[in-house]
């Protein structure tokens, strides 16, 4: 049975259809990038996979989960135990340090551990930034953090939303290297949206959309 | 129909809510764990504890039997707050049946689990414990209920007076439970805290003296100071200190102090509250056991949980503290302090022999009080007290004992208190040589009078050394 099942799924904001009857799989452990352009609906999409925005119809299976079935409390529990997310700005909170700011997305999903979050952000090369505060940093390193953020609570399923928009091409590599080296290290998967062409060649599969709907869905060459 | 009995209507409302409050804990505690089996223990405890109340219906009406039903709930009481104690360390807080429950149990070591003892034997502990909390209690009150019949002179009354208290309390109980299902209570309660609730509610809702009286903790104080009485006594004692003849009257005043009810009474306390403080302590301050798990989240999140079981569990620790404290200092002056002190009645030496009427128009020396007499002989005075014993037998003793200045005795509840160290004495020991006791005199009654021999009284007086040392301090 495959990781993520999406069956028809339309999402409408009054008049505008955002997602008009898309459906499709992802298996455990897959990359897959979802490009198009602006308004095309990539974003909706991650973000009802993420269970942070529900359908107006059709169903999300996550995990054999039907998500969009979930009550809030449950939905909440999916987002804190399953999900990790990266998005365009860091929304990091500018009075905590680094490792106050990795702790806190601990304390709401168990309990906040700083030895664990020291180990998190080491992992994404930021050892020796740990005591700096968002605005000391570079927004290459700021993204570093989102990610350490993002998996410090072990998810099985990392969305990232326009994870490099704001940074230059060396810095975007940079993250994009570094999701590759922790997704061949611990084999979660990833959904990632971008409009970037540079950004959508990394990772296994990528999707394109417009206008709310797939048109393409292909592997990319190693 | 007769009108009720206000005061058995009392007991039957104590006894029910008692009987409910338990009943609620205990069952919500095992929904919210999924341990529902354990009910049926429960009611089969509570079947035994009245059988055993009915039987002690036949039970003789004397105050020996009021004063062991007495000595038996507070003897439960402490098994109760021990067996807290104990059952932490054993347990290690973890709540163990709410882990398993969560599926979390196989990632704890092995030291935090439960003891692996068969659902039989946790039935009869359940049994046991039921029968153990029930019993003592309703006997008293039915021991109660007996006595209130027998003083109102109206039969069964006091029992149905006592029934429609307990009818009324179950009304109350089974709506409330019914519409508003509050089984979320449970979750903050583990064994330690259930045997701790158990002792608190024995506590605050038990006591064998008086009509529906709702606090154990005069017999607790009580029995706390005379354990720091004699544990301080026997110390000084080993140490030879009140015979040493360097001794000077600062010092044996100093030890004075250790033997006042101020002292006592606040040792006394911070016993008492030792157990929940050690709730507290191992609730918010012991070290989390480590879970074996796929990842650190997943560990951190099992450790969060136990953590959070922790905490939950320590508010009606924190709870018992605040009203331990309340009741204890809104009580104690009215327990510890109040003490019947009677002027001693001035009586002579006639040839030989101190004759006391065993009743005049102002005086029955066998009321049950405390009847204090001065006696002047050869330029010196001495007191002695008269009081009778719950045997229906007189006591006579010196106003005085081997070790304390003669301050002599108060009379509180059904003991005899020191003035000067405050140690109670039961009522029943008078006439019983040593220690704190007064020293017992000999006397006769003939033709009305208690005859008491003076030379007995100056010889006792006399001859007790380190009363004749502190005596000069005062």
């Amino acid at each position: 049975m495959s990781f993520i099942i999406l069956k028809n799924i339309v999402k409408e904001y009054g008049p505008a259809h955002a997602l008009r009857g898309v459906s499709m799989e992802i298996q455990k452990g897959q990359w897959v990038n979802i490009m198009g352009p602006s308004g095309s609906g990539k974003s909706t999409l991650l973000n009802i996979i993420g269970g942070l925005d529900t359908p107006t119809s059709g169903e999300v299976f996550v995990e054999g989960i039907k998500i969009n079935a979930l009550s809030e409390d449950d939905l909440a529990c999916f987002r804190r135990e399953k999900t990790g997310f990266v998005f365009q700005q860091s929304h990091l909170v500018p009075y905590l340090d680094a490792v106050e700011n990795v702790m806190l997305a601990q304390y709401f999903h168990s309990m906040a551990d700083e030895e664990e979050a020291v180990g998190a952000l080491t992992r994404v090369g930021l050892e020796h930034r740990l005591k700096h505060r968002p605005s000391q940093l570079s927004g290459g390193e700021q993204q570093r953090i989102c990610i350490a953020r993002a998996l410090t609570n072990d998810p099985v399923l990392l969305l990232a939303d326009e994870p490099t928009g704001n940074l230059d091409r060396e810095n975007t590599k940079m993250i994009l290297e570094l999701l590759k080296k922790l997704h061949s290290e611990e084999h979660f998967t990833i959904i990632l949206v971008t409009h970037d062409p540079f950004v959508s060649q990394w990772g296994e599969r990528v999707l394109m959309m417009e206008d709310g709907s797939i048109k393409s869905d292909a592997p990319i060459n190693p | 129909m007769p009108p009720l009995i206000h005061e058995a209507l009392l007991i039957g409302f104590k006894e029910a809510a008692k009987a409910g409050l338990v009943w609620l804990v205990f069952y919500s505690y095992l929904v919210v764990n999924d341990r529902k089996n354990f009910v049926k223990p429960f009611y089969m405890g509570l079947l035994v504890s009245f059988l055993i109340v009915f039987m002690s219906q036949f039970l003789p009406s004397d105050i020996v039997t009021k004063e062991n039903a007495g000595n038996i709930i507070s003897m439960s009481f402490a098994l109760f707050l021990i067996m807290s104690g104990a059952a932490l360390f054993h347990v290690s807080g973890t709540n163990m049946l709410s882990i398993s429950a969560s599926g979390y149990g196989s990632t704890l070591p092995e030291e935090t689990q439960v003891p692996s003892l068969k659902p039989a034997a946790w039935g009869i502990i359940v049994l046991l414990f039921t029968v153990i909390f029930f019993a003592p209690d309703g006997m008293g009150s039915l021991l109660q209920l007996r006595e209130l019949s027998y003083i109102k002179g109206r039969g069964s009354m006091s029992y149905i007076s006592a029934l429609i208290g307990v009818a009324v309390v179950a009304a109350v109980l089974f709506t409330v439970v019914g519409l508003y299902k509050p089984y979320k209570i449970g979750g903050f309660f583990d064994v330690p805290q259930l045997l701790l609730f158990l002792a608190m509610v024995k506590l605050f809702g038990s006591g064998a003296k008086e009509f529906a009286e709702l606090s154990l903790l005069p017999s607790v104080q009580r029995g706390f100071m005379k354990f720091a009485h004699d544990f301080v006594h026997q110390v000084f004692l080993f140490l030879m200190v009140p015979d040493h003849p360097l001794l000077k009257a600062t010092f044996w005043n100093f030890i004075g102090i250790f033997f006042g009810p101020d002292f006592a009474s606040l040792v006394s306390l911070i016993i008492l509250l030792l157990f929940p403080f050690m709730f507290l302590y191992h609730s918010l301050r012991e070290t989390l056991p480590e879970p074996e798990t796929r990842s650190v989240a997943e560990g951190r999140k099992i450790k969060a949980f136990i953590l959070s079981g922790r905490r939950k569990r320590a508010l009606p620790v924190a709870c018992f503290i605040v009203l331990i404290l309340i009741a204890w200092f809104s009580r104690s002056e009215e327990t510890i302090m109040q003490m019947y002190l009677p002027k001693p009645i001035p009586v002579v030496a006639d040839r030989g022999v101190v004759m006391i009427p065993v009743r005049d128009p102002t005086m029955n020396v066998m009321d049950g009080s405390l009847h204090k007499f001065s006696v002047s002989y050869e330029g010196r005075q001495y007191r002695l007290i008269l009081i009778k014993k719950w045997d229906n037998t007189l006591a006579a003793a010196l106003d005085a004992c081997e070790m304390c200045p003669p301050e002599g005795y108060g009379l509180r509840d059904d003991h005899v208190v020191c003035i000067y160290c405050g140690t109670p004495i039961p009522v029943n020991t008078l006439g019983l040589p040593g220690g704190c006791n007064p020293i017992p005199l000999a006397f006769t009654i003939e033709g009305g009078f208690v005859k008491i021999e003076i030379h007995d009284i100056v010889k006792k007086w006399g001859f007790i050394k380190p009363l004749q040392g502190k005596e000069s301090m005062h």
